[in-house]
């Protein structure tokens, strides 16, 4: 039975912090070794998952999806009235998830200013920037200051909206399609939606067109 | 429980990473850490909240400068020694000395397609109806919880806009200290001048997600 006590917690916590190996690298080996011996991990389970998260679950998902509900004005239609329904049709489960779209009008940019909550299963693994303290005690307090340090300027009269994840609803952005896109089929619009532009960190895709094209 | 994760509004980290390579694993440890954490056999009375409650309760020293990775290390391994799986000693040398029981065995690498899903559902039924409708003007309560909670301090008495309902979801307040029970969830709008000073005139506004026992009407 485990014991749901926050000071037993915190005092285990400057136990290992006396106790444990110095280096990252040689504190998760030991954890490894010891869970494998307690027969509690397999390793080549940990291999595995390792190999899902680097070759097949990212932000391609996301641009997927993206690329659909530009082009196809009932899925989008569908993603905002029930994204979790809606993304299956890609195989995709994401339970809770909330799209916000992006205009000429309003900009959209996603935090978690307690943790690091990320629709993984669209995104993958979020950016190292997007769970440390710079970026998530910034977002819900100067978000024009935030985005300016990713290079994006957004004119004062466009309203910037911080979403932050405090429950289980994830939050992916449907950024806004560039001009000059309009006979692109929907696999290479994909190649034109980066991650960051699904978190909000990044706004106008059209200077990727040429990249892309 | 006011410890160091909470950051929203915080002031003096400096920049961010914004040249960050875009890769899933930047370390091979850290690939490790991520698959150890999906793949382990683990304790029925683990939860998510429970989770991030060990990972809030780091030493703020090693919270605020401890790769986000190692933090997960350092949260399972409080985890681990506090539910009895393994001894601080154990965790420190990388060898079993006692056999752990009662855990069911671990998921093999063939397991790993069909565990390959989305987050499960928080979502509730409860017999209570809400007590607020979309468009409700609310404050936030001025006092967080003594232990686990997802109310963060910067917008504690603040007053904001019930933008949506979600029914009830799984209370991580409770959750997190082994009671799991629902309650209704909102979202709350708040302009950035009503969380900020400096914020006046700005077109901005900050959505969170709140469950009805942190508001008021307001």
């Amino acid at each position: 039975m485990t014991k749901h006590d926050s000071n037993t917690i915190a005092n285990i916590h400057k136990e290992l912090h006396s106790h444990l190996p110095p280096e990252p690298a040689l504190r998760v080996k030991a954890l490894e070794s010891l869970l494998v011996e307690k027969g509690i991990v397999d390793s080549e389970a940990v291999d595995a998952w390792i190999e899902v998260y680097t070759e097949e679950i990212g932000p391609k998902r996301g641009a997927e999806i993206v690329a659909r509900a530009w082009i196809d004005p009932s899925f989008k239609a569908r993603l905002f009235d029930n994204g979790t329904e809606a993304v299956k049709d890609f195989g995709i489960e994401q339970e809770h998830l909330q799209v916000v779209e992006n205009t000429a009008d309003v900009h959209n940019m996603v935090v978690c200013t307690l943790c690091s909550c990320y629709p993984t299963s669209m995104l993958g693994i979020p950016p190292t920037w997007y769970k440390m303290a710079a970026y998530r005690s910034r977002a819900v307090r100067d978000p024009r200051g935030v985005l300016e340090e990713f290079g994006v300027e957004v004119a004062d009269d466009v309203e910037v909206r911080v979403w932050d994840s405090t429950a289980e609803l994830r939050y992916l952005v449907v950024p806004q399609r560039p001009a000059g896109t309009e006979d692109w089929d929907e696999q290479k619009l994909a190649r034109l939606v980066t991650r960051n532009s699904m978190i909000g960190t990044e706004r106008d895709l059209a200077a990727r067109i040429e990249e892309v094209a | 429980m006011d410890t160091i994760h909470d950051l929203g509004g915080r002031q003096g980290f400096g920049a961010i990473d914004v040249d960050e390579p875009e890769e899933a694993f930047h370390e091979p440890w850290e690939a490790r850490m991520f698959g150890i954490r999906r793949a382990m056999s683990r304790p029925a009375d683990w939860s998510l909240d429970w989770f991030r409650h060990c990972r809030e309760l780091i030493e703020p020293t090693d919270y605020l400068s401890r790769p986000y990775f190692d933090q997960w290390l350092q949260a399972y391994a409080a985890m681990i020694a506090n539910s009895g799986v393994a001894t601080i000693e154990e965790l420190a040398s990388g060898k079993a000395k006692t056999p752990v029981s009662g855990l069911p065995p671990p998921m093999t690498a063939a397991d790993v397609g069909g565990a390959r899903r989305g987050n499960p559902s928080f979502a509730r039924e409860i017999d209570e109806a809400p007590v607020f409708n979309v468009g409700d003007s609310v404050r936030v309560k001025i006092h967080g919880a003594p232990g686990h909670t997802r109310l963060p301090a910067y917008a504690r008495g603040r007053r904001g806009i019930v933008e949506a309902h979600h029914g009830a979801h799984v209370f991580p307040d409770a959750n997190a200290h082994g009671e799991e029970r629902a309650a209704p969830l909102y979202t709350v709008g708040f302009d950035m001048a009503e969380l900020w000073p400096e914020a006046q005139g700005r077109r901005e506004r900050v959505f969170l997600n709140m469950w009805e026992s942190y508001l008021e009407r307001g």
